[in-house]
């Protein structure tokens, strides 16, 4: 009953978001995590029509419509990472870097894992693949929210309330893919029963922070900013190099 | 087991840093976001002002005047008067590590809205940031522990790690045109 009632509410949000960007003009604003809500949306419907009126189905159908998902929530990293260095081409080249390096790192990771693997059918196969993805997924995301709050690039109402929810969504997956191989674990069992509830709550952020399309923050005047990185670059290694100076001259005062 | 730890850390940072964004941005709806010349200006002055006091700093961790209170004044004296140095050691390195942030805070905000911000500069930048807040914090914990008269021989070990950075500042120091930083 309450599984049931967590599907329906899980579909009438995704349904609200979609319908609601559709009103706002959010749906064309950000297509990838539109098509990212439709994917889920699909998979959500498939599901619970082979539950009902073909269960056989069901069992092989979950865990291919579960990876194709997991496979479009890579659309939301690129949507979000595309809005927030709009307007900063060299940032933009910095984090395509850092990205790159974290998703080659992860892939090898992940791929190392799933060679070693033995699988005895083809869903724990799936069901690997989707854990390894999660994982390098994860690093992306990791990596560009570090480098979202170090340089506390600005970021639009809407923007913000993407990431929270996308953060919360896989953080609490990702706790739960790992406890995954602990069936034993009572921790392992209340991260299962909690994850569909951890989903509803990030549709509802996704719903709430999505309903009204609020303007991109504007980047400050040319004439606020800085002019002369360079400059300014040196004068902050300057600086940092004369409180290391400072400070080694200090430890190495005799007793 | 344990080889859940680095999944479960990584998922936990990724809801302290989503958490941390939100903070974050709801703090800068309040403020200003961009940073002017003059304000990088007046960190760098700030900091200026912790290292102009740099002889009184230097006595701080002096031992003559731990010894003149060792032969003329009671144990209760020393005490006191040790207690004392050790709190403003503590206080003057809390306030270059704030300094230090600051500036670094400055920076990060000023590369944020560059153009043409150089990827190579700003990783070798964080690393250097980080080598510094390490060594001070390490200093700190020292100080906190023996006191600013008795870390000599632990601190003496610290001294390899900030060298190789002052080694990379001086590097990097060298190809400063003087006058542009005046």
């Amino acid at each position: 009953m309450i599984a049931n009632l967590i599907w329906w509410a899980g579909i009438a949000l995704e349904t609200a978001i979609l319908l609601r960007g559709a009103q706002t003009g959010l749906l064309r604003k950000y297509p990838l995590f539109s098509a990212y809500i439709g994917c889920v949306l699909a998979k959500e419907l498939i599901g619970l029509f082979t539950y009902q009126f073909a269960r056989d189905l069901y069992v092989p159908l979950y865990w291919p419509t579960e990876l194709a998902t997991i496979v479009a929530s890579y659309a939301v990293i690129i949507e979000i990472f595309r809005w927030a260095t709009r307007h900063k081409p060299g940032l933009r080249r910095l984090a395509q870097n850092v990205l790159l390096i974290v998703f080659c790192l992860t892939v090898a990771y992940a791929g190392s894992d799933f060679s070693h693997g033995r699988f005895a059918s083809l869903a724990r196969a799936i069901a690997e693949l989707g854990r390894d993805l999660r994982y390098v997924e994860s690093g992306v995301l990791l990596a560009m929210l570090w480098l979202f709050v170090r340089y506390r690039i600005p970021l639009g109402r809407n923007l913000i309330g993407m990431i929270v929810g996308y953060s919360f969504w896989i953080g609490c997956n990702l706790i739960n893919v790992a406890f995954w191989t602990q069936p034993g674990n009572g921790f392992s069992v209340l991260l299962r029963g909690l994850l569909p509830v951890t989903y509803l709550i990030t549709l509802a952020i996704w719903c709430v922070t999505l309903w009204l399309a609020h303007a991109e923050p504007v980047p400050p005047s040319e004439s606020k900013i800085e002019r002369d990185y360079e400059l300014l670059s040196v004068r902050t290694q300057a600086v940092l190099a004369r409180a290391s100076d400072v400070l080694l001259r200090l430890t190495r005062i005799r007793p | 087991m344990i080889g859940l730890l680095p999944i479960v850390l990584v998922g936990a940072l990724i809801l302290v840093l989503g958490l941390r964004l939100v903070l974050q941005s709801s703090g800068t709806q309040r403020q200003d976001h961009s940073v002017s010349m003059e304000e990088l200006t007046k960190a760098r002055e700030a900091l200026d002002t912790v290292f102009v006091e740099s002889a009184a700093i230097r006595r701080i961790f002096s031992p003559e005047d731990m010894e003149f209170v060792a032969h003329a004044s009671p144990h209760r004296v020393q005490h006191l008067f040790l207690k004392e140095r050790k709190a403003l050691a503590i206080q003057w390195l809390r306030k270059t590590q704030k300094e230090v942030a600051l500036l670094m805070d400055i920076h990060l905000r000023l590369a944020a809205y560059t153009l043409e911000p150089s990827p190579r500069f700003e990783l070798q930048m964080t690393a250097k940031y980080f080598a510094f807040m390490f060594v001070s914090y390490l200093l700190l914990l020292l100080l906190w522990l023996r006191g600013p008269f008795k870390a000599k021989r632990i601190v003496d070990y610290t001294v390899g790690v900030a060298g190789h950075f002052c080694t990379v500042f001086s590097v990097r120091l060298n190809s400063v045109n003087a006058p542009r930083l005046s």
